[in-house]
This record gives structure tokens, C-alpha cells and sequence, in this order.
């Protein structure tokens, strides 16, 4: 074990230590994959700052039961037992809430400023009502079930009409599907750009080390002890250019708030990108780490070979 | 007991004469053996094949009982670190110092770092290069860089020092200092095969195979009684 963890910490000093003799190049490699890991980095910020709010509007598609203006209140509250059996009956949860006439009247008033001219008309001209939130619709197949269920509540005795804001629903889970599939395909993309940067610049170090390579193995070094500074070198060229690519991305977010900020208050909304979290950031910089281990892998075993 | 063993062995080369042909000999635990003969002789060939460095065509070589023809990549490591390689090219690394070249083959086993550095220092002692431990090889001799090279084949305490031309570029001086490490090294009972033109050496040998164009022409052994006249 002892001396597993000396050879493990000779082959770090030396990747260091063959870092710090080819640092310029080093460098610039850096960049090139962090420009790279940059665009997923911020496709992701992005996506999980608009999270939640799309989790909002999606998760709970709403159904608005009216009843029929003459159907009397006694009929109205005899109908939450027979929404709920249609709900059994297509097996889905939901949260129901009965909304009297009265106090639809009421936040009609309230939300629309419009009290005064609402006053003036006399009679509630607003039935009595239920609004059904339904649960576990998350995508647009799943919602498409939702009009299924409307049609059989306004079948149910008493009911006028039934609002489905099911098309909402199907819209914005296929736009956040479009995202998520766009935003998976960009990281596959940029992380095989990333593996072949990788790749590429240890095949190079592979050739201009060819002579210790052969020497190491006149020498008795075994193939581990000579892939091992290869691997860190691959792995802290991933990691050093996650790093830099999530600073970057973080840093792009101030200029960006500042026009999301005037934006969102035309909205009355005080909305702002965040920089992720610290354990997404720490999931990305392994990630970064293995990418990079991934494609010096891959080259020394496709150029060590011809090295020998 | 045999340490090194060549049962009928050939090396061919795509295109070019047999490097060696039906070779069979035999090389005691501890002898310190010279190998001589015109160049393209097949000396090198020889040495390269008991490190496993070149494999046989035909024929079976045994390092230590080990047949090196069946000796899977993963193990070629464990047999070279029994061996002290000096060849022709001493093979330093250029970007490394001294004491970090004679150190390799300790490091490579997973030596700890200050004993490596104390038994490299001891090596280039015993080679007279002490004062350049810290130096880098591009700045020292042809000569010094064969000492270091030196230094390294035998740092790691082999059972076999292989050495090819190991006093090519040296002066009389260096190349006593080189047969007198080797000698001393002999005298430990490391098994030692060096290759040589040099008939200074030769006239002090105890034991002298001859080869030429690939096979062995001649072979003498000093006696007892010839060591004595000596």
C-alpha cells in the first residue's frame, strides 16, 4: 500500500513537474477546453435558474369546472364526490377546491381594479365553480390525458363548462424538453471535443517523452507507473479548464443580470441568475477531471504502444 | 548453477543476414564473462535478447531458469529489475540531473525517495561522480556519461550487469574505473556479461566467447593455473 501511494505521489510531482516545464502550452490547452466546457457550463446555469420557475407552471395543470348559472348550491357541493370517482376512475391525484360565485366575485374585483364597474352590472353574473390542480403531469404525453378527463366532468350533471389549460401544459413540457435534449446533445458534443483536445495533447507529450518511456522500461517501470503522469496531466488539464469555465460562466453572469434585472421588473419580478450551487459546481469539476482522464486514457493506450 | 542459458538460439532479421545462428552457452551465477568479435558480430544482439529487449527467432533463452520467450509483457518489468543495462547509447535523460537519472530505477519500483537518494549517491561514488550528482548530463564528457549510466545499471544491486562497449568513449583512466566497478561487482557475485573490443580487457579476462557473423567461433576460460602466470 505504501508503496502503491509513493508511486501515486511520484506521478503527481511529475505531472507538475512536466506541467510546469511545458506551462505555455499548458495553458493554452486550458483555454481551449474551457471554451469548450463554457457553453454546456452556461447552457446549465441557465436552464437550472429557469427550473423552478418552469416547475411551477408545469407540474400542476389546472382544469376550471363552471356550473351552469341555475344549479343550485346544494347540486354544486354534491359534485366534488363525483369529480373525485373520474379522478379514481383515470387514476390520478388532485387537489380540489370548490369556489362559490360569491368569492369569485370577489377576486374578480380585487385583481382586475375593475370594482367599480363590476358593482354597476347588479346580479353576480359568476356560477359557482371548482378548480382542479391535477398532479404528476410533468410532460406533454401525460397531458395529453388531461383533456381526456375534461371531457368526462363535463358530462357530469350540472356542469356548464369545463377550461383545460392542457395546450399550455403540452407547450411549455415540449419546450423544456427541446431545452433539455438541446442542452444534452451540446455537453455529448463539446464533452467528445474535449476528450479529443485532451487526447491530442497527450499524444504529444507521449512522442516528446518517448525516450523516457524506453529508458523507464530498460529500467523495469511497469506500464502503470509509466501511464500514471499521464493520467493526472489528462485529469488536471480536465479539471484546471472546469475550473476556469465555471469562473468564467459565473463572472458572465453579472453583465447578463443586469439585463435580466430591468427585464423581470417590467414584470413586477426581482428574478436574477444565480451562479450553481456548490455541489453542481463540484459534480462539473469532477466531470471536467474525468473527461480529461478519459481522453488521456485513451491516448496512451492508442500511442504508448507505438512509443514502446 | 546457470544464470544465463542460450539453447540453440537464432535471430533473423526481415532482409538481413541471421544476427545470430544456433547460439548455445552457458554463464555461471556470479562468472563475469566477456563477449568479443568484430561488429555485427551478434554481441549486442545477445545481450538485448537476456533482457528480453530482442526475442529469439528460434531456440530458448533462460534468465535465472526464466525462458524469456514465454515471458508475458506484464512480467518483462520484474525480470529487468533484476538486470543492470549499459548499453552502447548511454540512454540518459537529458532534462533530468544526474542524481534523478541513477535514481530512476529505484523510483520505478516504488523506493522510498531519501533511500533512493542515498544509494544513487552511493553509485555515483562507486563511479567517481559524486561532486556532478546535481549536475545536468548535457554537461558532462562522453566518458562521464557512460560512468552515469554506469551508476544507474547498478544502483538497484542487479543479479546480471549486462554492459555493451561500456568503455567505448572512455579514456584508460575511465576505463579502468569501469572494469574495476564491474570486478567489484563480480567479486559481490553479480553475474556480469560485457562486450568489448577493447583487447586491454580482454587480456585480463577470466573467461572470453568469441563470435562472428552470428555464432560462437571460440570460447577459452582461464584456469587456475593461467590466473596464477597472469
Amino acid at each position: 500500500m505504501k508503496i502503491w501511494l509513493r508511486q501515486h505521489r511520484f506521478a503527481v510531482m511529475d505531472a507538475f513537474a512536466r506541467l510546469g516545464r511545458n506551462f505555455g502550452s499548458f495553458a493554452f490547452n486550458v483555454l481551449v477546453v474551457a471554451i469548450a466546457l463554457a457553453l454546456p457550463f452556461a447552457g446549465l446555469t441557465i436552464l437550472e435558474n429557469v427550473r423552478p420557475i418552469s416547475t411551477q407552471l408545469a407540474v400542476e395543470p389546472e382544469i376550471s369546472i363552471f356550473m351552469a348559472m341555475d344549479t343550485p348550491r346544494e347540486r354544486a357541493n354534491a359534485l366534488a364526490p363525483e369529480i373525485r370517482q373520474v379522478l379514481q376512475a383515470n387514476r390520478t391525484a388532485g387537489v380540489l377546491e370548490f369556489i362559490p360565485r360569491e368569492n369569485a366575485l370577489g377576486a374578480l374585483k380585487e385583481r382586475s381594479g375593475l370594482s367599480d364597474a363590476i358593482t354597476t352590472l347588479g346580479n353576480n353574473p359568476l356560477p359557482d365553480g371548482y378548480v382542479l390542480k391535477l398532479a404528476g403531469f410533468n410532460n406533454a404525453k401525460d397531458a395529453g390525458r388531461v383533456d381526456e378527463i375534461a371531457v368526462q366532468l363535463k358530462a357530469l350533471p350540472g356542469v356548464e363548462y369545463v377550461q383545460v389549460d392542457s395546450a399550455w401544459v403540452k407547450r411549455l413540457a415540449a419546450l423544456l424538453n427541446v431545452l433539455r435534449l438541446a442542452l444534452l446533445f451540446l455537453a455529448v458534443t463539446l464533452g467528445v471535443v474535449v476528450v479529443a483536445v485532451v487526447f491530442n495533447t497527450i499524444r504529444l507529450q507521449v512522442l516528446t517523452q518517448r525516450e523516457e518511456i524506453e529508458v523507464s522500461r530498460l529500467v523495469g517501470a511497469t506500464d502503470g507507473f509509466i501511464c500514471r503522469p499521464f493520467y493526472y496531466s489528462g485529469a488536471l488539464l480536465g479539471l484546471a479548464a472546469g475550473a476556469l469555465a465555471l469562473g468564467a460562466v459565473a463572472l458572465g453572469l453579472r453583465p447578463l443580470n443586469a439585463a435580466v434585472a430591468e427585464f423581470a421588473r417590467l414584470y413586477a419580478s426581482e428574478f436574477q441568475l444565480m451562479p450553481l450551487g456548490p455541489a453542481v459546481t463540484t459534480l462539473l469539476l469532477l466531470l471536467s477531471a474525468i473527461l480529461g482522464l478519459s481522453g488521456a486514457m485513451l491516448s496512451v493506450r492508442r500511442h504508448l504502444g507505438r512509443a514502446a | 548453477m546457470a544464470m544465463i542459458e542460450f539453447h540453440e538460439v537464432s535471430k533473423l532479421y526481415a532482409g538481413s543476414a541471421a544476427a545470430l545462428s544456433q547460439v548455445s552457452l552457458s554463464i555461471a551465477s556470479g562468472e563475469l564473462v566477456f563477449l568479443a568479435g568484430p561488429s555485427g558480430a551478434g554481441k549486442s544482439t545477445l545481450l538485448k535478447m537476456i533482457a528480453a529487449i530482442e526475442r529469439p527467432t528460434s531456440g530458448r533463452v533462460l534468465v535465472n531458469g526464466q525462458d524469456i520467450g514465454h515471458i508475458k509483457p506484464r512480467g518483462l518489468p520484474y525480470l529487468r529489475r533484476k538486470l543492470g543495462l549499459i548499453l552502447q547509447e548511454q540512454r540518459l535523460l537529458m532534462d533530468r540531473s544526474v542524481l534523478a537519472n541513477v535514481m530512476l530505477p529505484l523510483i520505478v519500483t516504488g523506493a522510498p525517495g531519501e533511500d533512493a537518494e542515498k544509494r544513487a549517491r552511493a553509485a555515483l561514488g562507486k563511479v567517481g561522480l559524486l561532486s556532478k550528482a546535481a549536475s545536468m548530463p548535457q554537461s558532462l564528457s562522453g566518458g562521464e556519461q557512460q560512468r552515469v549510466a554506469i551508476a544507474r545499471a547498478i544502483v538497484h544491486r542487479p543479479q546480471v550487469i549486462l554492459a555493451d562497449e561500456p568503455t567505448a568513449n572512455l579514456d584508460r583512466d575511465s576505463a579502468n574505473l569501469v572494469l574495476s566497478t564491474l570486478k567489484a561487482f563480480h567479486g559481490a557475485g553479480v553475474t556480469c556479461i560485457v562486450s568489448t573490443h577493447d583487447e586491454y580487457f580482454l587480456d585480463r579476462a577470466d573467461r572470453v566467447i568469441y563470435l562472428s557473423q552470428g555464432r560462437v567461433t571460440d570460447a577459452w576460460q582461464r584456469t587456475p593455473v593461467e590466473e596464477d602466470v597472469a
